[in-house]
């Protein structure tokens, strides 16, 4: 195969190149069954989330009193709420946020726990110190606890709740960075850069931080499904986004009420949605994790 | 020894330290006035300037840390207006069952992650391995909250097999002679068998959904150490002299295996907190979790606050405990930390 490769390269046919590269991939993802299955799970929420809205032109927000808390049919594929609001576009709006939210907080996570653990991991003993502890108060409090409490101070909402859960990303990502950077900056490519006279920007870009890239990547991935639960969570107890956004976690809050009167439908929906973002996430991170890191199962945070 | 005591000591100080910081900010910077909380919308304006005094709002906020840290550590955590009830006094009621459900939630995500983990090592049985997995994956993906919905839809409203969300005991049912405070073991101590059965029946819902996250980081952590254990050379050794899989297994893989779970007490610990926040109010529990949940809704955030600090409290304490028992049970961790 890697010959066909190299042959298609020599011909420059790119279009030859980008299927192979494509079959290749798939081929690769459908040899395991649950990276086949995280991988349709999150392109179908992916789906939902971009395309739901434009193919299914009902409003999430629309409320029709007269048809209430009906069952999934052909006309509303998940049923509607105690408000007559169609279930199947306000679980599409959920994915859109969710994904869009989970995303934000993993690339700022990544940006301020990555400076952090850059600053901690380059700079004076003395910098590194003072951050160290600092984020030890931060891992002082639970995670979902920390969520609440930011979320508590910076008034409740989908902003403070994605900050909040933010926040809690940090500490692992500069720590993390922080010992792969003391780590890769004793090796001999980087000290034979220093030798040769590189500036220090040159070294920490060409040299340190790519081969940080890929641990903070599985990071990442855990990190996305993470803060979708985290989230969700925070939705459920009243801290997150507000009635009557249809972000997941306040429409389970929304369908509680009616577990006892037999209307599963209204919960039931977005909690598989958490569940399957959220799993596949975790499938991703744990496959990445086998391919790039080869220390094995014991090095996960 | 010692030393490291001391440095461990030293940094959860500092950790508590951060920590009230943190959560002192987090109170001041919260929007809304706390005195138009306390005394509701129709209160006058000299009643709020004279409880405004009275709270110290008008000090420095250097003042204010310090008043709020002293009256903390006195024990007193303020008023939850939402109940009328000091914090302490509504903590002091809904503690226990809050310990019992989590104890109860360990337990289940203990004794679960033991058998599966060694269900899925044991023997390599790539079917048996692969479930296993996939159940952590749910286990760890699945919403609490989402969960202990479709458990009651399931159990109470189609199957009724088991109560629904009435709390403790059911409402016939009066409470066994006070002694720990946990019903479980105050009924078997009264020896009043259907008490403990209605108490039990109440408990096993809301335990399984809030083990449900830790038993499944449990079973990735116990599989992951039983696996790696399993290739070690004394396994083969134990193996070779002509131990059985099951005695090679129990008595020289699993304590080995085991070392590395008890650094995720604290994680387990966040677990169990967090969680109780999260099912409490599903299943009606009167415990700490509901009371926040429900202080939350209200803006009483004085409970949200105590809970909060307290939360950062044990945690740290725990992770602490952990620390250095780690020290004293793993020779090694001691070497290697008196080398640096």
């Amino acid at each position: 195969m890697s010959d066909a490769s190299a042959g298609d390269a020599a011909r420059g046919s790119v279009v030859t190149g980008i299927w192979r590269r494509v079959s290749g991939a798939s081929r690769f993802v459908l040899h395991d069954p649950a990276l086949a299955a995280a991988t349709v799970l999150l392109g179908l929420l992916v789906l939902c989330a971009i395309i739901g809205p434009l193919v299914w032109r009902q409003d999430p927000l629309g409320i029709d009193v007269g048809g209430a808390l009906q069952p999934p049919s052909t006309a509303h594929p998940m049923g509607t709420d105690g408000n007559g609001r169609d279930l199947f576009a306000r679980f599409n709006e959920g994915a859109r946020i969710s994904l869009a939210v989970g995303a934000a907080v993993v690339l700022s996570g990544v940006l301020v726990g990555g400076l952090i653990g850059l600053a901690a991991g380059v700079l004076h003993r003395m910098v590194d110190s003072f951050l160290m502890r600092v984020l030890d108060a931060i891992l002082a409090f639970p995670p979902l606890i920390l969520a609440m409490a930011v979320t508590v101070g910076f008034g409740v909402g989908l902003r403070s709740a994605a900050l909040g859960t933010m926040l809690t990303t940090v500490p692992y990502y500069a720590r993390l960075l922080r010992s792969d950077v003391m780590r890769i900056r004793v090796l001999p490519h980087v000290e034979s850069a220093v030798a040769l006279g590189a500036s220090p920007k040159r070294i920490v870009l060409r040299h340190i931080l790519p081969h940080a890239a890929p641990t903070m990547l599985i990071q990442s991935a855990a990190v996305f499904g993470y803060s979708i639960l985290t989230l969700a969570a925070l939705g459920f107890v009243g801290l997150g986004a507000q009635i009557p956004t249809p972000e997941w976690g306040a429409m389970i809050t929304d369908g509680l009420q009616y577990s006892l009167t037999g209307q599963w439908w209204i919960a039931v929906f977005p909690g598989l949605g958490v569940l399957f973002a959220v799993v596949a996430a975790n499938i991703l991170a744990d496959r990445a994790r086998d391919i790039l890191d080869p220390r094995g199962e014991l090095s996960r945070v | 020894m010692l030393r490291l005591i001391a440095g461990r000591l030293a940094g959860a100080l500092f950790s508590i330290f951060g920590a009230s910081i943190v959560s002192f900010a987090v109170l001041r910077i919260a929007p809304g006035d706390p005195t138009r909380l306390f005394l509701g919308d129709f209160a006058s304006e000299e009643a709020l300037t004279q409880l405004r005094q009275d709270l110290g709002l008008g000090d420095p906020i250097y003042v204010q840390y310090v008043d709020y840290m002293r009256d903390f550590l006195r024990g007193d955590w303020g008023f939850a207006y939402s109940v009328g009830q000091p914090v302490t006094t509504q903590l002091e009621s809904r503690l226990p069952a809050t310990i019992e459900l989590g104890l109860y939630a360990f337990i289940f995500a203990f004794v679960g992650a033991l058998v599966l983990a060694l269900l899925a090592t044991y023997r390599h049985r790539p079917l048996v391995d692969g479930s296993v997995r996939a159940v952590s994956f749910f286990g760890l993906g699945t919403p609490p909250f989402w969960f202990s919905f479709i458990a009651q839809i399931v159990f109470f409203e189609r199957l009724s097999v088991l109560p629904g969300p009435d709390g403790r005991l059911s409402l016939a049912t009066v409470p066994p002679p006070t002694l720990t405070h946990l019903y479980t073991v105050d009924a078997l101590l009264a020896g009043q068998l259907g008490t403990f059965a209605d108490a039990v029946s109440h408990l096993f819902l809301p335990a399984v959904t809030l083990g449900l996250a830790p038993l499944a980081f449990l079973v990735r952590l116990l599989r992951a150490n039983l696996l790696e254990v399993s290739r070690e050379p004394f396994i083969v050794v134990a193996r070779s002299k002509g131990l059985g899989r099951w005695t090679a297994f129990s008595r020289h893989a699993l304590p080995n295996a085991f070392l590395p779970t008890l650094t995720a007490g604290g994680l387990l610990l966040g677990q169990l907190l967090a969680g109780s926040v999260l099912v409490e109010k599903v299943f009606n529990w009167p415990g700490v979790g509901a009371l926040v949940t429900d202080g939350i809704l209200r803006q009483d955030f004085a409970v949200v606050q105590a809970f909060i600090l307290l939360s950062a409290f044990v945690y740290v304490l725990v992770n602490l405990v952990v620390d250095m028992l780690y020290g004293v049970i793993d020779p090694r961790v001691r070497v290697r930390r008196n080398l640096t």
